[in-house]
């Protein structure tokens, strides 16, 4: 029963499929992780600064008519500023005055920031689904798996991202102060780090990373006002399940996985069910996590103070 | 007039959904997103019910608070175990699979729902329209309101408080957190199906959308708008939340498809404005509307009692060794070593050992605290004498090794189970409930509170009320013991250092435990403060209780101590009276580092 399904094809096809999609969700996993891990900040809103990348990028070509490549870039970096903007106007002075609630009123500021940002969306480009087209789209058959070009240069993209970002924080002074900042904010501000602007600076890279994502992802599909919400939703069970305070390199492998999961899953389980699959094994993880860490340590984490002021 | 009965129905549902969230986030501090998901279980079972099986719509509500309870009981098991972002994430990704196991089934409806259902009928009243709905709404938010207030208002909701402000020192006097937030969560999650299957039928339709991801956002907005742990804000919070669609329409004649998005960026943007500008909500926790009107605003605190205030305690103590000379000093210190030597055993500790990975913090403890009498624990830092506290208490199991309490082994007990049994902790770092009064953080370390008991705080009558009024004269007789009983009303965050050390003995004082360890119960506090402390520790003594102190302070220890443990490194490596330790050469410089 379990062979009959497990025909080599499909298995190669869901395989390659699982690669491309994961190189997104671990992009997108790998900004997060070092947002949530660098500031504390839990950024919902990262779904619309994703949407908003895409949307200034379809700004720029369509109605502005700046050519393609260029007006992705414009749109990657317009919103990755809206990202450090965030951070600076919203969260750090919400830090300063919540205290040790921090955690909680920055997720609800975020929260409010997301809802109010993607309907500002659909008032300005409507509610409906766009098409953002460029480049051709190409269409590839190897060993009997196929796969297109931007499928292509969406995995490089993330890859070379990924790598860049594993580069700095390993061998740069840059990457030491975000190291040192991730550990102890407070701590590091002694020593002359400038946590602030770390911080302003974590949150561009995250959200350049989102960006190129939904780059990626609204050339191969479609472009809508709620589009960020499944692949920030998947940014988050990767960057948790990775853990927000390890190596972008094992986020992006994470992210890798549960793609493969998912993919996977498909062949036992129908279309609908797969995402239902992503988040029970996310259940189970954490469920088993609560199980682990159920002794002194846990009590220890739920008991600090937020701390990352 | 219809159309604005229907938005009546409409603030007194959600309002229902907002109050059974507000009690969990609010009160105990639990945040999930997945309150909308819970409510979709209630939903459903209405829809599905009534329509394949036409269950009457009562019926099919007590089912789905049946289910939302038991899913929610599971949910919270692992969940509590949690730090908040995974809690988030947890409560997030439960959402998804709920709404997401509704979609998948096509006798669910899919992702169209179910769609269709009969008129509510209670009791043989059809209600048919949004006139029939409001008695019935209304009477749903107040049932679910009364119910929320009398558990959060109550020594149940000071318990959950106490879990939300800081769950390690709740447990430290003797409260079973975990089964207070899986309670809580399950109970929430029964209230949050009531009110989902009320929506159901009141929508005639329980659909994924409906139910989804978006409502939780709304449901949650709703109580941070009202105010956390204040229910009446929570109401206001759902007409604001209602009426805002409405009024953008009606107020700048936007047409609808462009208001409902105006509306959701109005309220996007409120929720950032409201965190940075008001993040305890319109109405704050402990504001009551009634109160304002029938006795004004209440007094500010005093600044000059925050900084020149001095402890006067309400009970007289006596100084024994004032006024002594060096030898007088040492005489006292044998007879009360021999004292220490005559009086039984209280607590007994042998062989208990604690490796971290490679570090050894404990190794083959014994120690013994006697009747009656002060037992000091001193040594250098990083001699793992809190680790003892922690050991002795719970919060850490040893790997081997017995700890007895009047003969009774603790090793294995959960920290509660052992502050229950009379063995009670204070914490070097304090830890108070910061958005609790004074009164309230000693009324918490109050044992055997009728009022905590679920069912006797709903049933019992009268013994919930009788109870909290004897806790309330404990917790002050306690609180004028150290001297701060003009304290009650304030919030414990606006103290001094100074205060709250003493607000946090009068809070293990109030446990009446036999037992009692403080952690450096005079360091950090002003001189002339040190002797008030000093002199309660002795009162303690004076009543019977016995007392282990984890002291660097040497003038301390030698005022207090009736046997003094040195330890260095995880072991005990000398005991006897301080006068003996500290004339030790050996010992001064494993201390203070010279010869």
């Amino acid at each position: 029963m379990l062979l009959a399904v497990l025909d080599v094809e499909t298995v190669k096809q869901l395989t390659v499929d699982g690669f491309f999609r994961g190189c997104s969700y671990g992009l997108l996993g790998a900004g997060f992780a070092l947002i949530l891990g660098v500031t504390g900040r839990f950024h919902f809103a990262y779904a619309f600064t994703y949407t908003f990348a895409v949307y200034m990028a379809y700004q720029f070509t369509f109605p502005w008519g700046v050519p393609f490549w260029p007006s992705a870039a414009l749109g990657v970096l317009v919103s990755a500023c809206v990202g450090v903007l965030i951070e600076r106007i919203v969260y750090r002075p919400l830090a300063a005055n919540a205290g040790p609630n921090a955690l909680l009123a920055i997720f609800v500021a975020s929260l409010g920031l997301g809802i109010a940002g993607e309907n500002a969306i659909r008032l300005y480009w409507g509610s409906e689904t766009q098409s953002y087209y460029g480049p051709d789209k190409v269409a590839y058959t190897v060993w009997g798996t196929t796969f297109i070009n931007f499928d292509v240069w969406q995995a490089a993209s993330a890859i070379v991202l990924v790598l860049a970002l594993a580069a700095i924080l390993r061998w740069t002074a840059l990457g030491r102060q975000i190291k040192a900042t991730r550990v102890n904010p407070d701590l590091a501000r002694i020593i002359g780090i400038n946590a602030g602007t770390i911080y302003l600076i974590v949150f561009f890279i995250g959200s350049v990373f989102a960006g190129v994502a939904a780059i990626w992802y609204g050339l191969k599909y479609t472009v809508d006002p709620a589009m960020g919400f499944n692949p920030v939703i998947y940014a988050f069970v990767v960057a948790f399940l990775a853990g927000t305070a390890r190596s972008p390199i094992r986020v992006f492998i994470t992210g890798i996985i549960v793609a493969l999961i998912e993919q996977y899953s498909s062949i036992w389980l129908s279309a609908r069910w797969t995402q239902t699959a992503v988040f029970v094994v996310l259940v189970l993880y954490l469920t088993f996590l609560a199980v682990k860490t159920s002794g002194f340590t846990a009590r220890i984490r739920r008991a600090l103070p937020a701390g990352k002021a | 007039m219809e159309l604005w009965l229907n938005y009546l129905d409409q603030i007194l549902l959600y309002a229902t959904l907002g109050l059974s969230l507000n009690l969990l986030l609010g009160y105990a501090g639990q945040v999930s997103v997945a309150h909308a998901a819970f409510g979709a279980i209630g939903g459903y079972t209405v829809g599905y019910m009534a329509l394949n099986y036409n269950w009457n719509f009562l019926a099919g509500t007590l089912l789905g608070m049946l289910f939302a309870f038991v899913i929610g009981t599971l949910v919270a098991l692992p969940a509590l175990k949690l730090s908040t972002e995974y809690l988030i994430l947890l409560t997030l990704a439960v959402s998804s699979v709920i709404i997401g196991i509704f979609t998948t089934f096509s006798e669910l409806g899919g992702s169209y729902g179910l769609i269709g259902l009969p008129n509510a009928n209670i009791f043989g009243w059809s209600m048919e329209n949004p006139r029939d709905w409001v008695i019935p709404s209304l009477v749903a938010m107040l049932l679910v309101y009364a119910f929320c207030h009398r558990l959060g208002e109550s020594a149940f909701g000071r318990v959950l408080k106490g879990v939300r402000e800081d769950p390690l020192a709740t447990q430290a006097v003797g409260k079973n957190v975990f089964a207070y937030k899986v309670g809580t969560f399950g109970m929430t999650s029964a209230l949050a199906g009531f009110a989902g299957a009320l929506l159901a039928a009141w929508f005639q339709l329980a659909t994924p959308s409906v139910f989804g991801f978006s409502f939780s956002l709304t449901v949650f907005a709703i109580v941070i708008f009202g105010g956390m742990a204040n229910l009446t804000g929570t109401v206001l919070g759902a007409a604001v939340v209602v009426l805002l669609d409405p009024l953008l329409r009606r107020a700048i004649h936007l047409e609808a498809s462009t208001a409902s998005l105006v509306q959701l960026i109005v309220y996007g943007l409120a929720l950032v404005v409201l965190m940075r500008l008001r993040p305890q909500g319109a109405l704050p926790e402990g504001f009551s509307i009634w109160r304002r009107i029938t006795k004004g605003k209440p007094k500010p605190i005093r600044i000059e009692m925050l900084d020149d205030w001095e402890p006067t305690s309400s009970v007289a103590v006596h100084q024994p060794g004032a006024g002594l000379s060096d030898e007088a000093e040492a005489v006292r210190e044998k007879a009360r070593e021999r004292i220490w030597q005559e009086a039984p055993v209280i607590l007994e500790t042998s062989g208990v050992s604690k490796r971290f990975g490679g570090i050894v913090a404990a190794d083959d403890l014994a120690i013994q605290l006697r009747k009656g009498t002060i037992t000091a624990l001193v040594g250098p830092n990083g001699a793992g004498k809190t680790t003892v506290f922690n050991l002795l208490t719970g919060f850490i199991r040893p790997d081997s090794g017995s700890v007895r309490l009047n003969g009774v082994e603790l090793v294995g007990q959960n920290p509660e189970k052992v502050a229950r049994m009379g063995l009670v902790r204070s914490f070097q770092d304090v830890r108070l409930m910061h958005r609790l009064t004074c009164l309230q953080n000693v009324m918490l370390a109050v044992q055997h509170q009728s009022g905590e008991n679920l069912g006797k705080l709903l049933f019992g009558g009268r013994a919930a009320r009788r109870s909290e009024e004897e806790t309330r004269a404990k917790a002050m007789d306690w609180l004028g013991f150290v001297g701060m009983a003009e304290f009650a009303d304030i919030p414990a965050g606006a103290l001094s250092y100074g205060q709250s050390k003493l607000l946090s003995l009068s809070r293990v004082l109030a446990t009446e435990a036999d037992v009692l360890l403080l952690d450096e119960p005079a360091s950090g506090i002003d001189t002339k403060w040190v002797d008030t402390v000093l002199d309660l520790v002795e009162a303690v003594r004076e009543q019977g209780r016995t007392v282990c102190i984890v002291e660097h302070n040497l003038h301390v220890v030698g005022r207090l101590a009736d046997h003094t443990y040195f330890m260095e490194l995880g072991r005990i490596t000398a005991q006897g009276t301080i006068d003996e330790l500290s004339n030790s050469p050996r010992l001064a410089e494993a201390y203070f580092g010279t010869a």
